[in-house]
């Protein structure tokens, strides 16, 4: 016990004896662990917006479709059930938070323009029970009850459209024979999403309307149930593949949307491809220092090795002394990612380069993410990664032969 | 919506003959619009057409010879040019098919290609396909009868029902009193023209008086138009029914 109070302090001075040096490398690591943790707020924050509205836009953590939905989201791959037989099934299993809806590849057309869009066949209540983009609509109102008919249509393609609230537009689509079904539509309400895309393809109606102009009575297309935790949907989608039984496909939205799903592992792997790679850059500096500070003290280590300590204590003297300095560092650079994600938390402002984040999915505003476990990944890489590089210096040091570096000039 | 298929029918089939008995000036607008489209219902046609598409840099035409059965069905093949020779559009209400010896395939034109230019002039597919919805989607009424060269000429403005597939916020159609559409005119939801189809001339022809040439023009662009000149038309003629089939439209027997 003796022993390690004195490898400590003597770690600790050595630690001081060139004290440029020292701050040169604390300010290396703290950097380092600064960038690995802030930077991996900002990617995880963007992450989270492009599920987030990705979720929001499909939405829905688990969804149920005829089998062949997926590849033809026609109207001719409606539920085998009808709406009413659906809203059994949920009753009876108490799960509230569903809506099932009417979705179709539309067409829509002003006096001036047609566009390819998607039409949903939408109950409102149940979609505000399920914070679907239609209920949040921010001009006009929101959709009333089944056969409403009115739409509510984004923004951006009111714009497109050359359209504007209280104006007729005409949808055109296919019933289940390959018929054209048309209807015209008043639009009774615009919505703003994060996203253009979703502002610009998706066309919300009456439940009732569209299943009217489809001619498909009481069918639906999609069943779409909201859960508690988008990260963990397993016991929710083994819920629902009980209660629904067979010849439909219940799936969930890492599934659905599998772009959105695989985005959030491959983050889980780069954030540690980063903090690696950070960590290596940091990784020169710090062995740097410390064949340095051995190399100072060869007479100094030969003497002690002289006077009787042990290898394995000079070892542990040099070890002790990088773990001071990577733990100084780390709470430097912990602090210094603390205090400059805090004050961001409101949100950065991208919208320069918004268009160019829409490509890939995201939105305009970047909320940093700072997560314990992201945070707890970086100190570990920097300590475990640390102490191996500061082995090899270790080891030499403790196999000096005394007398060999006592003489050394 | 007139479309095509009216124009074809109007230019073919609105003849000179009032029904003697009719007492134009008791009519009502609806009536009027019907009496139009009910003059050439259940009659049947055989014409040779030329149609005239313009664009400020070039200007083609086609011929193309069409039968017309009633009100929902009808054949449009083309004649010349020689490179477009057999394709074809074939009507059946709404529904619509069409055909080009070129890829040898008859193709059922989906709702997606409705609002796209029928063979590349100003009139949309769904113009084409659409004959009677004028009369039984809109409320019509008589804006103003005047008395033109002899005959009185009614302005008839129709209103689409709300739930109308119809984009315009009003169509205004002048008709004669003797069935002739002397123009059509469509209108957007802020009032504003937005497309016009006119009858530049009327005509003797298949023992009728009918619109020759009509022209339909879009406001925003004054330089593009889409002519359709009746060479000549055969009315009352007796057509099998394998004529409006889908092996007729790819296989001629005429």
């Amino acid at each position: 016990m003796r022993l390690l109070g004195i490898i400590t302090l003597l770690a600790w001075r050595n630690l001081w004896r060139n004290y440029r040096r020292t701050i040169i490398m604390l300010a290396a690591i703290s950097i380092g662990v600064w960038a690995m943790i802030f930077m991996t707020a900002l990617m995880r924050g963007m992450v989270n917006d492009m599920v987030k509205d990705g979720i929001e836009a499909l939405p829905g953590y688990v969804q149920i479709h005829h089998p062949n939905f997926r590849d033809d989201p026609s109207v001719s791959n409606l539920l085998p059930q009808t709406d009413a037989e659906i809203s059994a099934q949920f009753s009876s299993a108490k799960i509230d938070a569903w809506a099932s809806r009417v979705r179709v590849p539309a067409v829509i057309s002003s006096e001036y323009e047609s566009r390819g869009i998607t039409l949903f066949g939408v109950d409102p209540l149940q979609e505000q029970a399920i914070d679907a983009i239609g209920s949040l609509v921010t001009e006009g109102r929101a959709l009333q009850g089944v056969s409403d008919t009115g739409v509510v249509i984004g923004h951006k393609l009111a714009e497109k459209l050359d359209t504007e609230l209280g104006k007729r537009i005409v949808v055109m689509s296919q019933d289940p024979d390959n018929e054209i079904a048309d209807r015209g539509y008043r639009i009774v309400g615009l919505f703003e999403a994060g996203l253009a895309a979703y502002e610009e393809t998706m066309v919300f109606a009456g439940k009732s309307t569209v299943q009217d102009m489809l001619g498909i009575g009481d069918r639906v297309s999609e069943v779409a149930v909201l859960g508690t935790d988008y990260r963990d949907v397993d016991p929710l989608l083994n819920e629902i593949k009980a209660i629904t039984g067979g010849g439909v496909e219940v799936l969930p939205w890492q599934d659905l949307n599998a772009y959105l799903g695989s985005m959030l592992g491959v983050m889980d792997g780069f954030v540690l491809v980063w903090m690696i790679v950070v960590f290596l850059a940091l990784s020169f500096g710090l062995v740097n220092t410390l064949v340095m500070a051995v190399f100072e003290r060869v007479r100094e280590i030969g003497l002690m090795l002289a006077l009787g300590m042990r290898p394995s204590h000079i070892l542990g003297q040099i070890i002790v002394e990088s773990i001071m300095l990577l733990i100084i560092g780390l709470v430097l650079g912990n602090t210094l990612a603390y205090v400059s994600v805090v004050p961001l938390k409101g949100g950065i402002d991208i919208s320069l380069v918004a268009e160019g984040m829409e490509m890939f999915g995201a939105a305009s505003t970047l909320y940093p993410a700072l997560e314990f476990r992201d945070a707890v990944t970086a100190n570990v890489v920097v300590l475990f990664l640390g102490l191996l590089a500061s082995l090899s210096p270790a080891w030499r040091a403790s196999r000096y032969e005394p007398i060999e570096a006592i003489t050394k000039v | 919506m007139t479309g095509m298929l009216r124009l074809l029918f109007s230019v073919i089939c609105f003849a000179a003959t009032i029904s003697a008995n009719a007492d134009s000036s008791s009519r009502d607008a609806e009536q009027i619009v019907r009496d139009a489209l009910d003059h050439w219902r259940g009659i049947s046609s055989h014409s040779e057409i030329t149609m005239t598409i313009h664009r400020p840099k070039w200007e083609r035409s086609m011929s193309m010879r069409s039968w017309t059965q009633g009100a929902k069905r009808s054949l449009v093949r083309v004649t010349e040019p020689r490179k477009d020779r057999g394709n074809g559009t074939l009507m059946d209400g709404n529904k619509m098919w069409t055909f080009s010896p070129k890829v040898n395939r008859v193709i059922k034109v989906p709702s997606s290609m409705m609002s796209q230019g029928w063979m590349g002039s100003d009139f949309s597919n769904k113009d084409v396909s659409h004959s009677d919805e004028i009369v039984e989607e809109f409320d019509h009424s008589i804006l103003s009868e005047t008395e033109v060269d002899g005959h009185t000429v009614y302005e008839i403005q129709s209103v689409p029902h709300e739930d109308a597939a119809v984009v315009w916020g009003k169509e205004v159609l002048e008709i004669r009193d003797d069935n002739v559409m002397i123009e059509q005119r469509f209108y957007d939801q802020d009032g504003a023209l937005v497309k016009s189809l006119r009858t530049l001339e009327i005509a003797q022809m298949g023992g009728r008086t009918i619109a020759v040439v009509q022209r339909m023009e879009k406001v925003a662009e004054p330089d593009e138009w889409t002519e359709i000149k009746v060479e000549s038309v055969e009315f009352d003629v007796e057509l099998s029914d394998n004529v409006f089939t889908l092996s007729n439209l790819r296989n001629p027997r005429d």
